[in-house]
């Protein structure tokens, strides 16, 4: 149930988001995240997008490598 | 395998310092480190934990007792997460009270509850409201939306967790924490910051991809050779500093900080969420007239000692035996996040 699920945004509208992820559509609540876009990436947890995300982790552990 | 995750590797690999206990405060972690077979390439003095990051895991016996009693005694519809269904009770789980006439309804969000109620007037309906900060958001969500319908047919039984308390309680079981990014994404990096700067533990936050829990790894053991309390945000793709004000906003506004029993760890003062008084009118406890139950586990489980990793679930007398994902006799052998689960399924000893 704790599974987060990260998908991305293909439409909005009256606070609800259609997100796709891994080709599955589903409509989630938009409403705890401010200014979402189709195209952006979101994490979905409960079917509530809980944050806005970057889709690619290679960037993030590179800087994060760096710094040790 | 590209440079960065090599690196990480032979960081991981390499390590022959003291003996470094690092707990998982996340069932998703759990099942990852396991499922990418993370666990495998660890050096004999690197322990990992399962800790108490599996909702279903730490939802005490007695919750199952009074939504088992909703079920049968008041004749609500249940609607909950399916994990919980098979969790037993002191009696019985909720598949059994379904055998007995129950009607439990699975949902993936509670604002699935929100809309079986709106269409379903004539039944009264009650989710199953378990989760941490993650979860709870949209608990919160379901009952403003349930206000604004004025459905009369709803309400729900609360117990949500919340995290920083537990981890103080928990401070002596691993040298660090590999905290849940999920639930950061909501709470923000203050807390976890916090418990280092005071001292009380180290840890990170890790991300659920192999390269971002390596990455995790090799960040904890590079910071446990200078000896001093440290906290890294290594998951900032999802986790912001400041998290999610927006959700921590919904959550002040419908609920509040209450004493929370989990499951193996007893009652964690100020660990739970409760519903505010303005919205009493959809607190199940409060509405059914509840009375408090208190749920004898089965003695035979050791899922209390999981938790806290004082044992693995492969030391419990009735793991794998009296004790499968058929037939669990603990919840941690329930859910997929559940560590008994995860042993059994990955066939660790």
């Amino acid at each position: 149930m704790c599974v987060g699920l990260a998908a991305k945004v293909v439409g909005v509208k009256n606070g609800m988001a259609v997100v796709d992820a891994s080709g599955a559509k589903r409509k989630v609540s938009a409403e705890l995240i401010e200014e979402l876009e189709p195209g952006d990436y979101v994490m979905v947890h409960a079917g509530i997008a809980i944050a806005k995300i970057t889709d690619d982790d290679a960037s993030e552990t590179d800087e994060i490598m760096e710094m040790l | 395998m590209d440079e960065q995750k090599k690196s990480a590797l032979e960081i991981i690999k390499s390590y022959d310092g003291p003996k470094l206990r690092i707990m998982e405060v996340c069932g998703t972690h759990t099942h990852e480190i396991f499922r990418l077979g993370i666990r495998k390439i660890l050096p004999k003095n690197i322990e990992l934990i399962s800790g108490p990051g599996c909702p279903v895991c730490v939802t005490p016996v007695g919750f199952i007792d009074e939504a088992v009693l909703l079920a049968l005694e008041h004749h609500v519809t249940i609607c909950t997460f399916g994990d919980l269904i098979r969790v037993p009770g002191t009696k019985m789980s909720l598949a059994g009270a379904r055998t007995e006439g129950a009607k439990i309804q699975v949902v993936y969000t509670p604002l699935d509850a929100v809309d079986y109620a709106a269409e379903h007037p004539e039944e009264q309906v009650v989710f199953l409201s378990v989760g941490f900060e993650t979860t709870t958001p949209s608990s919160c969500l379901a009952v403003k939306n349930a206000k604004l319908q004025q459905l009369d047919n709803f309400s729900i039984l609360t117990a949500n967790k919340t995290m920083p308390n537990a981890y103080q309680a928990l401070k002596g079981s691993a040298d660090a924490f590999l905290y849940p990014g999920h639930v950061n994404a909501i709470t923000g990096e203050e807390e976890c910051q916090k418990l280092a700067n005071d001292g009380v533990i180290s840890g990170v936050i890790a991300g659920f991809t192999a390269k971002e829990l390596l990455t995790a790894l090799a960040v904890i053991i590079e910071k446990s050779k200078t000896g001093r309390p440290y906290f890294v945000n290594c998951y900032p793709r999802v986790v912001r500093s400041y998290g999610n004000p927006a959700a921590r906003k919904v959550i002040a506004e419908v609920m509040e900080a209450c004493d929370s029993e989990w499951r193996g760890l007893g009652v964690i003062p100020m660990s739970g969420m409760k519903l505010k008084e303005a919205y009493k009118d959809y607190d199940a406890r409060i509405k059914f007239e509840l009375p408090e139950i208190k749920g004898k586990p089965n003695p035979a489980c050791r899922c209390g000692d999981v938790l806290q990793g004082k044992c693995k679930p492969s030391d419990c007398k009735v793991f794998g035996k009296g004790c499968t994902p058929q037939h669990p006799v603990g919840a941690c052998m329930v859910s997929n996040e559940g560590s008994c689960s995860a042993y059994y399924q990955y066939g660790m000893e």
